[in-house]
């Protein structure tokens, strides 16, 4: 009786409130919409019914959409929509294997120089409400990558591998940097294709040079650098708009339009009726909830307004550990994350005065110290912060990311590294396969005794950075300290410091940090992209000139690093010259990676592999482990009935074979 | 009077200006890197940076480029977004967020203002009885534990019990508006249910009351007449304030919602460095602040007729 009028006067403050709300009400809607799908859902395999209206979440204030130009942004969570919106050269399935698009042939004859595209017909672009506006021809590719070349157009977003690969690029965005702001904008394509080894001879062909033998160029094309722009809406825009443009105004021509974006509210993404694939499944419509606490996924999965929701360590452990749980049986595992993370030793250490911090430089440049980190950690305690029922899920043993390339046999190239460096492919016990602690501690007396020769004092503090509100991060930080110090007494001391917002600005771009673990996701499908972050005296070797500054490092202060990133280097480059023969590319290429991780000059960490639950099959998800279409809702298997333990084992058994 | 009004309507003015001048001025003092995205940062060379830093315009003197802020802020013009919304007219995104934080903030103070001043005068009728330590029990409450415990009291009770949305969506602005509304109000009811209160207590203390119960007027007639009425001036004064600042939102409770309001917008620009719109947002709520304890000023005025509006050195 009581509880019943606690309920009846809740609902009357209830009703109260609602009287207040101006606007429209509406009754409590499952988040997942269950019925016939229009076109072609994916059956699900477990008894439900596919979801024609999916609803997913975001958190907002890291992830929320800031830019709907696709040629203009390369940031993640503005290419996680609008690979929606537009529609490629060429898709990735979902087991990683390039598949045709817009383009139904292509290939080259000359070992990567000439990229030819045979591009289908009847793809338009169409506006907001699905309206006709224009076909989309091959001269829209010209137009994109123009856009994407001109310095005074773009503020210098995609450029890197267009002008890395593209003959002529480097040298057009040099040309438009001369130029008045106003003359850049003002420019057509006439000068570009002049100047760029790019051409569309008719309009169902497009044609690329490149500068070098680019055997993966193909990869290229999943990214945003080489998507199609229209003309016609510069024309409808104004050159000047384009950047402001909303997605009222934008055109699409990919499986979706943006028919809502409300900031740090909700996007909706709805069907376009105009998509060339009539053989997809799409859904009727896709909604992104953003959210200001990513805590709440759980609760607005169990009350059923999200179809997914990742678990935190503690909401996970509860679920886990009680059988009787509703959502026991239905835990399941995420796949990995498409970034490789390693753990980056800055040997140009400055402190916060611009000295060279010369006792930690001198350490890191010594082998024997950077090896009894590598062997000495075991990371399961920091593993299983993401994931505490199997931790060596998140054993990353490779510096590049497994599934990212195979050799024509069907081998994986990491398989083949992990097995050059002498450990088992799979991991069949709950150990890391690194650690040894003997070694670990071999390496360690080695290493203090040259050091105390060099001056070295000990412990050597090694400076760690996190972000400083994030409470998580600093956890992970404290359990990544004890293992480190656990190496050996009085031998390293981790300082766990902060910074305000931005890593680049206040840590990496000072030099500040001793070690940083940052993870790399492949922009295209070669391991050139993985390895060429490291090479030694190379502009575009990002990790190189943004982390470990080797470049900085005197070679009289330490020639054996410099010595060790210099062979590194030429086996790197003569893998990088071998365009004819892909698996004896690849084989040099896990000889160069082989040597850099037994030099210990990075340390690779993890894989981010979390829970969840979800009524996604992500096995049916395309597997982008390159460019920008991972977040493509194009032919998802769905269900209205969650996804339980026992159906994504079968989903994993089923991919593997 | 008018004399008067426009002498404050010049101060608010000056002040206004005071406020932008200064936050202008601090953003200026940050290392000109905060300009770049982290991309930009690591892929940009000095020179490329240099030279769009001058398009911009944030390498010219600093006085030129205060001059051209003054000349924006009387065109209403702030500039373009840079990182909240791309090349988006500070004004529009800020005036997209205004009416969600509006309506949602008058719902909730209308709504505390119905229940928060009854309340309060339940608790000085019934001083020391039960309804008063109830009254006083909920505004500990209120006071002592952190919003976001209440918040999330709320939203379980909301969603679990009442079936109600966890987030407020603008395709079901009603239904989802209530726990926001329901959150925004807790904090205001038990602030004018204190004040409403304490006034009313402070006001039944005093001499003119006891004269009024000594010639036998009943005890209606005094509250309604002369507690509740005088108690009630200066609470006046804030209510004014309250209505206006409703725009800026509430940064926790909107948050916490997905709300797509004002209140995360400040900080949300200052983390992400998107310079106009942290000036256009300060320059809203320094607009509104001045606006706000004006009007508070003309209120007092009508509910007091004692209280007169006048310049420094005249007479009442």
């Amino acid at each position: 009786m009581k509880a019943k009028r606690i309920k009846m006067l809740s609902l009357a403050l209830a009703a109260t409130m609602l009287l207040a709300a101006c606007g429209g009400g509406g009754g409590k809607t499952p988040a997942n919409n269950g019925g016939n799908s229009g076109s072609g859902s994916n059956a699900p395999s477990n008894g439900g019914e596919p979801i024609k209206e999916i609803v997913l979440w975001e958190a907002s204030g890291t992830r929320e959409l800031e830019n709907f130009f696709i040629q203009n942004t390369e940031q993640a969570k503005d290419l996680n929509v609008l690979c929606n919106a537009y529609a490629p050269l060429l898709e990735i399935d979902n087991k990683g294997v390039l598949q045709p698009a817009v383009a139904t042939e292509w290939g080259s004859e000359d070992d990567g120089l000439t990229w030819t595209f045979k591009l289908r017909d009847g793809v338009t672009w169409v506006d907001v409400n699905g309206n006709y506006k224009a076909d989309l021809t091959a001269q829209d590719w010209v137009t994109g990558l123009e856009w994407v070349l001109n310095y005074h157009k773009n503020a210098g977003n995609n450029t890197s591998m267009p002008i890395a690969m593209i003959a002529g690029a480097g040298e057009y965005y040099e040309y438009t940097k001369e130029l008045e702001a106003a003359e850049a904008m003002a420019l057509d394509t006439t000068k570009f294709l002049e100047m760029v080894g790019i051409e569309s001879p008719d309009k169902n062909t497009l044609i690329y040079h490149c500068s070098k033998n680019a055997p993966y160029f193909d990869t290229v094309a999943t990214s945003a650098c080489l998507y199609p722009l229209s003309q016609a809406l510069i024309d409808e825009l104004g050159v000047d708009n384009m950047v402001g443009m909303s997605n009222e105004q934008m055109w699409y021509s990919g499986p979706y339009t943006i028919t809502s974006y409300i900031m740090n509210n909700e996007k909706v993404l709805t069907k376009n009726p105009a998509y060339w694939d009539k053989d997809a499944s799409l859904f009727d419509t896709v909604t992104i909830r953003m959210m200001g606490d990513t805590n709440l996924d759980d609760q607005l999965y169990e009350t059923g307004e999200v179809d997914q929701c990742d678990l935190e360590e503690s909401n996970l452990r509860a679920i886990y550990e009680d059988e009787n749980h509703e959502f026991h049986d239905q835990l399941v595992e995420k796949r990995p994350r498409k970034y490789s993370y390693q753990m980056h030793f800055n040997f140009n250490k400055l402190d916060a005065q611009g000295n060279p911090d010369v006792n930690w430089n001198t350490a890191a440049a010594n082998e024997n110290f950077r090896k009894s980190i590598y062997y000495g950690m075991d990371l399961t305690a920091r593993w299983a912060r993401d994931n505490f029922i199997y931790p060596t899920h998140c054993e990353n043993l490779a510096y590049t990311m497994k599934g990212l390339l195979y050799f024509s046999d069907g081998t994986d190239y990491v398989d083949k590294v992990i097995e050059q460096l002498g450990y088992p492919t799979t991991n069949t016990t709950d150990a890391p396969r690194r650690y040894d602690a003997n070694k670990a501690a071999e390496y360690r007396d080695k290493a203090i005794e040259e050091l105390t020769a060099q001056g070295v004092t000990f412990p050597v503090e090694m400076d760690y950075y996190v972000l400083a509100r994030n409470q998580a991060a600093q956890d992970a930080a404290t359990v990544l300290q004890n293992i480190i110090e656990s190496i050996g007494d009085n031998y390293i001391k981790v300082n766990i410091k902060t910074y305000v917002a931005s890593l680049t600005k206040e840590v990496t771009g000072p030099q500040l940090h001793s070690v940083n673990n940052s993870g790399w996701g492949a922009d295209y499908g070669d391991p050139e992209n993985f390895l060429g972050q490291e090479l030694y005296q190379d502009d575009g070797a990002y990790y190189s000139n943004k982390y470990s500054y080797i470049n900085k490092v005197d070679e009289a202060e330490a020639p054996e690093l410099i010595a060790t990133y210099k062979e590194f280097t030429e086996m790197a480059k003569a893998a990088a010259a071998i365009c004819d023969d892909m698996d004896a590319r690849y084989q040099a290429y896990v000889d160069a990676e082989v040597y850099f991780l037994e030099h210990a000059l990075t340390i690779p960490f993890n894989y981010e592999v979390v829970w969840q639950l979800t009524h996604v099959n992500d096995y049916s998800k395309m597997e982008a482990m390159y460019g920008c279409q991972t977040y493509t809702y194009k032919n998802w298997e769905t269900s209205t009935e969650a996804y339980t333990t026992a159906d994504y084992e079968g989903f994993l058994a089923d991919f593997n074979s | 009077m008018i004399k008067y009004t426009i002498k404050r309507l010049l101060q608010s003015l000056l002040t206004v200006l005071v406020v932008a001048t200064i936050v202008f001025l601090l953003l200026r003092m940050l290392p000109n890197e905060y300009y770049f995205t982290e991309d930009q940062v690591n892929k940009l060379s000095e020179e490329e940076k240099n030279e769009r830093l001058r398009a911009a315009g944030l390498l010219d003197p600093i006085g030129e480029q205060l001059l051209r802020y003054y000349g924006g802020l009387v065109r209403f013009d702030f500039g373009d977004s840079r990182r909240i919304q791309t090349g988006v007219p500070v004004l529009k995104v800020i005036s997209e967020r205004f009416m969600v934080s509006m309506r949602l903030g008058v719902s909730a103070l209308l709504i505390a203002l119905a229940i928060g001043i009854p309340l309060g005068i339940l608790q000085a009728m019934n001083k020391d009885k039960i309804p008063d330590h109830i009254g006083t029990a909920y505004t500990v409450f209120i006071n002592a534990v952190p919003p976001l415990v209440s918040y999330s009291l709320i939203l379980v009770f909301g969603a679990h019990v009442l079936g109600l949305p966890s987030l407020y969506s603008t395709r079901r602005p009603g239904i989802s508006s209530i726990l926001p509304i329901a959150c925004l109000s807790l904090a205001s009811i038990a602030h004018y249910a204190l004040w409403t209160r304490r006034y009313m207590v402070d006001e039944m203390n005093k001499d003119y009351i006891r004269l009024a119960r000594i010639k036998g007027m009943s005890n209606r007639n005094i509250m309604i007449r002369h507690v509740l009425k005088n108690a009630f001036v200066p609470l006046a004064q804030y209510i004014p304030a309250s209505f206006l600042l409703t725009i800026s939102g509430s940064l926790l409770a909107e948050r916490f919602f997905s709300t797509p309001g004002m209140g995360p917008l400040l900080t949300d620009a200052i983390s992400r460095y998107d310079l106009n719109v942290v000036q256009g947002c300060v320059v809203i709520y320094a607009t509104l602040g001045v606006i706000g304890v004006f009007l508070g000023d003309v209120l007092m005025m009508i509910f007091d007729p004692r209280i007169r509006l006048v310049g420094k050195g005249e007479t009442r």
